[in-house]
């Protein structure tokens, strides 16, 4: 009986948590369908009365919004695979290898999130100039992978340490070099990890504002997120309809990237080729 | 033929010195044991031979190579390993081909060569699941497999049948003593169970803390142990290590242990016996028996009935002896029986060195560790 109203109990909690999540998104959606006219009606319609795309025209055809979208594709997908072959090659290192400072290393890698990332805009800023970066996607590219990395290497490093050595070992000796027996066997085994690190660095360059407020100030390669802030947010006026659909657009690829790689992510290959 | 040969190889982990000294030859063709406590250096002697961990010193020879620097792959060696380390994400098949793979053996080739190890091993129903789809035994021969698929010059097993139950452990036992005798190749099991070495091996390497305590037959390791700590590592019940003296009076020998006084032939005892020499006596649990005239007497401790046998715990005047007994022998506690010592079957150890000192320890080495 009290398992019953329990489990009713927790299904009203988790659909409530569900709703207010998800009322945003819902909102956001119609809002980007809706004509300008219906957008400020006391009291508001929750569907729209009349359904129109001119929104995503207008952004697609009147906007530097696909150049932007093209900016924040090359800054998030460069990101993700540098950040993920260094960590997944620093992990393995700090996995396998003894040298001096293994764990110290390991420590201060983590010690950089001691910092608030405000903090290191403005050196970064001044760092960037000197090179000549200022201005660029590579920027932004090498600002990313340094507040991503570390996490990167920790989680790639805990994936890593739980895949037995003697699976490397059993490569070695059947013939292949280290270089193979990392791609043969520990990448496959690490793959839910790096997965997830993929994920997690490819959200995070995706929507990231600060740094490329700071970095980045030329409409050449301004990423979505500051692009579409510049565009439609103005000191007088903010165009609602525009940014839904600008934010809508903005969600499709992570929608995408998560449809496809959730499987991923809960499947692992899992253990059980190792005994004892 | 010689074709393995660990010279003065030393290995230490940073200050742990793992292996001090290993000099250790093995012939062309025969199954080596490396037998052991946990902890004694067994893996770390195979996987030096394996290349997987580098010696701090010495030299190690396959054939006629010294493979000091030469990478795991490039040995001519396969290995079994103690967890299998089956590659959870590739099936069976795919498992057993990676060797051929990496290699280079021509595609064409794998289909034949993975069936002739699938029907040696009885794997041809598995070949497309994956590791995690098979039980302990399967995972096992699939690992057998994947290493039988080349044609190496050594097998490296570590503790192969060690997460098998008793019954497949005696299953496979003999698979791989048949196995063996099919394929005449060398193979270096290390193995802490005394049962699987005395079976299966032409020779064992007794290892203790590093050490290698000897190198021969298993009968002549049951029969002549080099030291007490062979001495009471083989054999279950273990052999009774009990201090006891040997006297030399006007050119007869006599053993003295627990206050008795037991009779020598002289030839057992080395010439060179000081005229009353403190020993560790050792005694096989067969080789002391309930006499059946008159004789020392030992009073009953204790009495294990195990079904076909009973271990018989005895106590002569204060040394306490193992007996091997018929399972419905007939004892009470506190019992006195006299007692009988198969003479010729007793083991004499120096006191302070544990070394044995029976006259058959003079002889030479070689002679003492022929291959079956
Ligand atoms: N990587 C290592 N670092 C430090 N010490 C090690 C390392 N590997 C082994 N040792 C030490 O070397 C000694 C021998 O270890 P080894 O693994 O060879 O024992 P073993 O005979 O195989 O034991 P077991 O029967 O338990 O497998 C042990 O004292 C062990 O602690
Ligand atoms: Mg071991």
């Amino acid at each position: 009986m009290t398992s019953r109203l329990s489990t009713v109990i927790l299904n009203i909690v988790t659909w409530t948590l569900v709703a207010v999540i998800a009322f945003p998104l819902v909102w956001m959606v119609l809002t980007s369908l809706k004509p300008q006219s219906e957008l400020f009606t006391i009291p508001p319609g929750f569907l729209p009365r009349e359904v129109t795309f001119e929104h995503y025209r207008i952004l697609l055809t009147d906007t530097p919004f696909l150049r932007y979208f093209v900016n924040s594709a090359i800054l998030a997908t460069s990101t993700t695979l540098l950040v993920v072959t260094v960590g997944a090659l620093g992990a393995y290192s700090l996995v396998r290898f003894r040298y001096r400072g293994r764990e110290t290393l390991a420590g201060l890698v983590l010690f950089t999130y001691l910092l608030p990332s405000v903090v290191l805009i403005i050196p970064l800023y001044l760092m960037m100039v000197k090179i000549g970066l200022s201005n660029t996607l590579a920027s932004l590219v090498i600002a990313y992978t340094t507040f991503s990395l570390p996490y990167a290497l920790w989680l790639l490093r805990s994936f890593m340490a739980g895949i037995p050595e003697d699976l490397e070992s059993a490569a070695l000796v059947d013939g292949a070099s280290r270089m193979g027996a990392f791609f043969d066997v520990i990448l496959p085994q690490a793959l839910p990890g790096i997965i997830s690190t993929a994920l997690f660095t490819f959200i995070l360059a995706w929507n990231e504002y600060l740094y490329a407020l700071v970095l980045v100030n030329s409409d050449q390669s301004r990423p979505l997120t500051t692009g579409v802030m510049n565009m439609l947010i103005t000191a007088f006026n903010i165009d609602w309809s525009l940014l839904m659909a600008a934010s809508v657009m903005m969600s499709i690829p992570l929608i995408i990237i998560f449809a496809f790689l959730q499987s991923y992510l809960t499947r692992g290959f899992g253990a059980g080729g190792v005994k004892g | 033929m010689v074709n393995v040969i660990f010279n003065k190889v030393q290995k230490a982990f940073g200050s742990v010195v793992a292996i001090p000294d290993l000099n250790l030859e093995i012939g062309s063709g025969e199954f080596v044991s490396l037998l052991g406590p946990s902890g004694c250096g067994k893996t770390t002697t195979l996987r030096m031979l394996a290349g997987l961990e580098q010696p701090t010193g010495g030299e190690i020879r396959i054939g006629e190579r010294a493979v000091n620097n030469v990478a795991p792959g490039e040995r001519d060696i396969a290995m079994v390993f103690q967890s299998y380390a089956l590659y959870p994400h590739m099936t069976v098949g795919q498992n057993i081909a990676y060797p051929l793979k990496k290699r280079g053996v021509p595609k064409s080739e794998h289909p034949a060569r993975i069936k002739a190890v699938a029907d040696l091993l009885q794997l041809g129903p598995l070949l497309e699941r994956r590791p995690k789809q098979l039980s302990g035994g399967q995972q096992q021969r699939v690992a057998l497999g994947r290493a039988l698929v080349r044609d190496p010059k050594v097998f490296l097993l570590d503790e192969p049948l060690s997460n098998l139950d008793a019954k497949l452990r005696a299953h496979m036992r003999t698979e791989l003593i048949e196995l063996h005798r099919r394929l005449g190749k060398t193979m270096v099991y290390v193995t802490h169970d005394q049962l699987e070495a005395m079976t299966m091996s032409t020779r064992i390497a007794v290892m203790h803390q590093g050490h290698l305590q000897q190198f021969a037959t298993p009968s002549e390791i049951y029969n002549r142990p080099a030291n007490t700590f062979v001495a009471s590592f083989i054999g279950t019940p273990s052999m009774t290590l009990v201090e006891a003296e040997i006297e030399m009076a006007e050119g007869a020998a006599f053993l003295l242990v627990g206050g008795q006084r037991f009779p020598l032939p002289p030839s057992l005892v080395m010439a060179d016996s000081r005229h009353r020499r403190p020993i560790t006596l050792g005694v096989r649990p067969e080789d002391i028996s309930i006499a059946s005239g008159e004789a020392a007497r030992a009073s009953v401790k204790l009495v294990e009935p195990t079904g076909h046998e009973s271990i018989v715990t005895l106590d002569l005047g204060g040394a306490h002896f193992v007996m091997r007994a018929a399972g419905d022998v007939a004892l009470r506690l506190g019992e006195a029986v006299p007692i009988a010592l198969r003479i010729d079957r007793l083991h004499f150890f120096d006191r302070e060195s544990g070394q044995r000192i029976n006259t058959d320890a003079e002889r030479p080495a070689e002679f003492r560790s022929i291959a079956r």
